[in-house]
């Protein structure tokens, strides 16, 4: 009866949570485009694409116009990039799948996050790796707050925000704790952070 | 999705069917069948236990059908442009123009729409401040039932079409001067479109044209043409006034430049200190006005009773042989010994403060008295002080005898093209005039205006207008700066700029709004720096150095003496009631109506909203034998038409108030039958003030949506006011009015001394009760309209609403207001009993709503003291349509059903502006951050800020004498204190009874 109840419990706290539920959601996108040979191989840095990372809310995925920026004489011919030309010449946008997703009721700001030395590696995981992206965090509530109430092991310098390879060294904790003091950093805990 | 988001989507591509731009019954049924769990609305007696158990099975049916994460797609730019991309907020200035003044705003718009407008802080007149129109004009661009289509005869044609037939009409008026030709079209001061009305005079000489809106301020223009030989444009100063008399005038809402008068008021009534001066009002008026509510004495009377007033206190100034040429006081002419020493006080007063005073009369009074407020001010010295006349440039000045001279020459039939030029006669037109048989004579009909309006159905062409935010242009503001209009999005429902047909009108030719407008500034900026100057009037959106030359012109004496010795003689009619035509507070003349925040406003003084009830005092009440809501046929000018009446302390005996704008039967979900239209009353020759009206009791009664009572405080003090006097006898008047034992708590309090810790001060003495911070709110807040039914249950979703109190006696009563929005008590009495923690306290004193954890137990509301708290009772936003939607702020959720709601001090603000402070790396300074209703108030009377500043206003505030807490003796520790009201009586007249505030019998 018990361990009936407990089996339940267990059933549901493993397989309801977004652990389960979320993590790994890899869906199919209209273009198969792969960070792995653009972020991994050639080294493209994130902000090449995402250009509004560091200034507003949104990080932005890149237009068409940027892909072209490279690709109006690069591969011209590749199947791949076919979706991509249609795109350009026939002025419709590619439509691609969300996968990084918080509820519309909670705020998200990425410039706030980048600009005190959250790795994009920390939520999004080392997307130079991956061919198509997954999500690798679950971006729930509680997993923001781990972080929120002790950023310390997720800070890292400025200038390694977007090195996927970047590993925390043996002075992380001297480290961030004079990144905190120096950037006042003291993120949110209370709702009026992300809820408005 | 095949859209090109690359050029902003028009307006047919909003529509995905048909039905669903006519909301026709089966769409309805389409939509609301997507949702099983709704099936029983508001009556269908479906208990909560069986509502449970069908809600209960659906959902489990829904997980179990799906497990699969609904797709969300991103969809890019093809090419982005540089600014504007999802997350960034771009501002852009223009102007909003009305009548004969234009106020420069800045607009902030989301991703090429714009979604809140503000007022300019480039525009000296302005100030950074917006009114309740300003603030309500960006849903009138989403409107969606805004015309679409060019009408030719019923069917949908194009621009082409219509320019192809137009230019036939163009060729032949050329050639006889264009002497069947006839424009009607509102007044305004433009420079661009007076170009082009020009162009339209020089190719048709002989066309009439009409200038003509239903309110206006025409009869102030004739009154200073009068007094001083030519037509010039009136500006007050009230900041310079010690003593304001008010003759029926709603200066600081609606006569006038209300934004500049309500901040040079608030500047004479801003008290700091028990050694602070104050200015004084005084207003005579019929009807309660919104200013005269601000008022230290008012004396009521009728309107037309108000020029012999004037004549009575303009003796009693002359008395020392000043020698103004005056009319004697007629022999019948009689004022109680009450009235009498009233003026002879406000004669000495007035008097005292030569040059430092001020007399306005309102639009309704006649063009004889207007003239001798003129001539009285010039001897108080008031001229070029107080009170300026400017010579107005690129202006139209409005006109009814042009428009009676067009409506006869209709009538002849010698009109062969009458132009509609953003006019509707059909609804407005005086009803003597009868323009509605009187277009059927005109060969073809034009009818340029953004709705399919009342005045259509008459129309050969219907062009769709565009709104100003969606057009070029340029205003005159009422000093002459020039205001440039800039639109913020492409039109989206097809329509043409005002300025560009107005050139298609002028030359048959169609060319761009953009173009025109260059043209005529490629004249006044010099050549070889045109584009960066271009590049920084368009930044600026204000262009000052082109102000209007003043001169204060002597008044003509013998010509006023004479005619208004000929105005107060004139017989009018003693039986009945005298009948005021007022614009309403909120939709003016009626273009607001189908504008649903405007009808959801509860007017400040009746507290009604979607209803134009006919306003009479308690004693006329009494003689026809009439109470609240009943119904009563007023006629007059044989029309007629059947009103509810709705009775108004304070208002004068022996006269009615009908407010204009209502009960329009156009295809506007909004405006179609909400009201009364008063319109078919009214005449030309007495378009404000008419006499003989009959009043006949029917039997019906009419619920109305009423608010006075909504968020009752059961009498407690929550308004504290005294006299300038009591207050400097007395400066600790305020904290003292309520005595309390030492306030202990029963645990342990947060000592919220470190960070941010927001507060707000909200001024009693600056509020004059013009509601433009619940607009502003409703703007910014995504607050949706709820209807009159709900409104009437008291489910109205305002955050911030103005409380209004009468006191004292109930024909003569005071009027206090008090916005109230959240006090985000530190000790939060609703936060203690939310059963889920849904509402919390943030460390920067914020309390804070979190919507997805609310379950709907309302328990909160219930315990908050200042029923502040509201709740979305339904899904109020389930059928918001598309085009309402972009007017929406992205950054505030969009609530739910069952979800309460509350003001939040604009935390997305707070958060934006501490975000980008961070990134900056600096900290926040006062005036970073501004709570929507702290930024539009035109009187400065919200401060908001970091109370752990020293230097912030709101800190320097809560240190004030008056500062006090509302409910404070609960322990509950509000951060938003109210400065306690004064009042400035004349020790002279009897003071009026002060102290709390009780509710009116009313």
């Amino acid at each position: 009866m018990i361990g009936g109840a407990v089996a339940t419990v267990g059933f549901f706290w493993y397989f309801g949570s977004p652990k389960f539920t979320d993590v790994g959601y890899r869906p199919a996108q209209p273009v198969e485009y792969s960070h792995k040979v653009h972020a991994g191989d050639l080294g493209i840095d994130c902000r090449y694409c995402h250009t509004q990372v560091e200034r507003t809310a949104k990080a932005m995925v890149p237009p068409t116009q940027t892909c072209m920026n490279c690709h109006i004489i690069v591969k011209t011919d590749s199947p791949k990039m076919r979706p991509v030309n249609e795109s350009w010449y026939s002025n419709q946008p590619i439509e691609w799948v969300k996968v990084h997703k918080v509820p519309d009721y909670a705020y998200f700001d990425h410039s706030a996050h980048i600009s005190v030395g959250v790795g994009c590696e920390t939520c999004h995981g080392n997307v130079a790796e991956m061919e198509e992206v997954m999500l690798v965090e679950t971006l729930s509530m509680g997993w923001c707050l781990d972080c929120h109430n002790d950023p310390a092991p997720n800070l890292r310098p400025l200038s390694e925000v977007t090195n996927m390879a970047y590993v925390p060294g043996p002075e992380q904790k001297a480290f961030a704790e004079a990144l905190i003091a120096e950037k006042n950093i003291n993120p949110p805990i209370n709702c009026s952070g992300c809820h408005r | 999705m095949k859209k090109d988001l690359n050029t902003i989507a028009r307006g047919k591509d909003y529509w995905r069917s048909l039905d669903e731009l006519a909301d026709s019954p089966e769409f309805r049924k389409f939509v609301e069948s997507e949702f099983p769990e709704e099936a029983g609305e508001l009556s269908s007696g479906l208990s909560r236990r069986k509502f449970l158990s069908v809600m209960g099975a659906s959902l489990a049916f829904a997980g179990l059908s799906s497990c699969r994460r609904p797709v969300e797609k991103i969809v890019p730019y093809v090419k982005a442009p540089a600014e504007g991309l999802p997350g960034e907020k771009l501002f852009y200035a223009t102007a909003h123009t009305h009548g004969l003044s234009a106020q420069g705003q800045v607009v902030e718009s989301h991703v090429g729409r714009p979604t809140k407008i503000e007022g300019s802080t480039r525009h000296d007149l302005v100030n950074g401040k917006s009114n309740t129109r300003m603030q309500a004009s960006v849903l009138n661009l989403y409107d969606p039932d805004r015309s679409s289509e060019i009408i030719h005869d019923g069917a949908v044609s194009w621009i082409e079409a219509f320019v192809e037939k137009y230019s036939e009409i163009h060729k032949a008026s050329l050639e006889n001067g264009g002497q069947d030709l006839a424009l009607i079209m509102p007044s305004f001061a433009s420079p661009s479109l007076n170009r082009q009305l020009q162009l339209f005079r020089d190719s048709f000489p002989a066309a009439r044209i009409a200038a003509w809106d239903p309110v206006s301020d025409e009869n102030v223009h004739r009154g200073i043409e009068l007094a001083a030989g030519k037509k010039m444009l009136l500006h007050t100063d009230l900041s310079k006034a010690k003593v304001i008399l008010g003759l029926d005038s709603d200066f600081l809402h609606s006569d006038g430049e209300d934004l500049y008068n309500a901040a040079g008021y608030a500047q004479g009534r801003r008290v700091r200190s028990e050694n602070d001066p104050m200015s004084r009002y005084y207003a005579v008026e019929s009807a309660y006005s919104i200013s005269a509510s601000n008022a230290d004495h008012r004396l009521r009377m009728k309107s037309s009773e108000i020029p012999l007033f004037t004549l009575k206190l303009a003796h009693t100034l002359n008395h020392k042989g000043r020698g103004l040429l005056l009319p004697e006081m007629p022999a019948d002419a009689y004022f109680t010994p009450a009235q009498e020493k009233w003026i002879s006080v406000l004669a000495e007063d007035l008097e005292n403060n030569r040059g430092e005073c001020l007399i306005l009369a309102g639009r309704n009074q006649s063009p004889e008295l207007h003239a001798l407020v003129y001539a009285l001010n010039e001897l108080l010295g008031n001229s070029g002080r107080t009170v300026r006349y400017y010579d107005a440039e690129d202006t139209v000045f409005p006109d009814t005898d042009a428009l009676k001279s067009l409506a006869a020459d209709l009538d002849a039939g010698n009109i062969q093209t009458l132009i509609l030029f953003d006019s509707n006669p059909a609804y407005w037109a005086p009803a003597d005039l009868k323009m509605s048989s009187r277009m059927k004579k005109a060969g073809t009909l034009i009818h340029f205006s953004a709705y399919l309006d009342e005045s259509s159905p008459y129309a050969d062409w219907h062009i769709p207008a565009a709104h100003y935010l969606e057009s070029w242009g340029d205003a005159r503001a009422l000093d002459g700066q020039r205001l440039i209009v800039q639109p913020l999005i492409a039109p989206l429902f097809n329509g043409s700029s005002a300025l560009s047909f107005l050139h298609l009108l002028a030359t048959a030719e169609l060319k761009s709004d953009f173009e025109l407008l260059q043209e005529g500034w490629k004249e006044l900026l010099p050549a070889d720096t045109f584009d960066k100057d271009w590049m920084k009037l368009l930044s600026d959106g204000v262009y000052s150095a082109t102000a209007y030359s003043h001169h204060a012109l002597p008044a003509r004496q013998a010509e006023i003496k004479r005619r208004f010795a000929e105005h107060v003689a004139e017989k009018r009619d003693a039986n009945g009631l005298e009948v005021n035509f007022r614009p309403h507070s909120s939709l003016f003349d009626g273009r607001h109506a189908n504008n649903g925040w405007l009808q959801e406003l509860p007017d400040p003084i009746s507290k009604i909203a979607w209803d134009n009830p006919a306003w009479i005092s308690a004693a006329t009440a009494e003689k026809y034998g009439v109470e609240n809501g009943d119904m009563v046929a007023v006629s007059l000018n044989g029309a007629t038409v059947d009103i509810p009446v709705w009775i108004v302390p304070g208002h004068a005996d022996g006269c009615v108030t009908l407010h204009l704008g209502f009960g329009r039967w156009f295809e506007g979900r909004i405006a179609k039958g909400t009201g009364f239209n008063v319109y078919t009353l009214r005449s030309s020759d007495k378009p404000y003030t008419d006499f003989g009206a009959g009043i006949m009791k029917l039997r019906s009664k009419h619920a109305m949506a009423n608010t006075q009572d909504h968020g009752s405080m059961e009498g407690r003090p929550l308004i504290r006011e005294a006299s300038l006097e009591e207050y400097r006898n007395n400066p600790e008047f305020a904290p003292d009015m309520v005595k309390h034992p030492p306030l202990k708590s029963l645990w342990e309090e947060h000592p919220y001394d470190e960070g941010y810790q927001w507060g707000m001060v909200i001024d009693l003495n600056a509020c004059i009760g013009c509601n433009a911070c619940t607009i502003a709110c409703q703007s910014e807040n995504n607050i949706p309209v709820v209807g009159r039914e709900m409104v009437e249950k008291g489910r109205e979703m305002h955050w911030i609403r103005l409380d209004r109190y009468f006191s004292g006696d109930i024909d003569d009563p005071q009027v206090a207001y008090q916005p109230l929005g959240c006090q985000h008590c530190e000790n939060a009495p609703c936060e203690q009993v939310c059963p889920v923690a849904a509402t919390s306290h943030d460390e920067e004193g914020l309390n804070v709503m979190t919507y997805n954890r609310c379950i709907g137990t309302r328990y909160c509301a219930n315990n908050c003291p200042y029923k502040v708290r509201r709740f979305n009772f339904y899904n109020f936003t389930k059928d918001t349509p598309e085009t309402l939607k972009m007017a929406m702020n992205p950054e505030v959720s969009v609530r739910f059903r069952g979800v309460m709601e509350k003001c939040t001090f604009c935390t997305q603000r707070i958060n934006n502006a501490k975000i980008q402070a961070k990134n900056e790396g600096r900290g926040l300074k006062d005036g970073d951050v501004q709570t929507a209703c702290q930024q539009s108030c035109p009187t400065h009377a919200i401060s908001f800020g970091n109370i752990l500043d020293q230097k912030a206003e709101v800190t320097v505030l809560k240190g004030n004498n008056r500062n006090y807490a509302m409910l404070a003796e609960l322990n509950i520790k509000p951060r938003n204190t109210y400065l306690a009201k004064l009042r400035n009586p004349h020790p002279a007249l009897s003071a009026p009874k002060t102290g709390p505030a009780e509710h009116g019998k009313a």
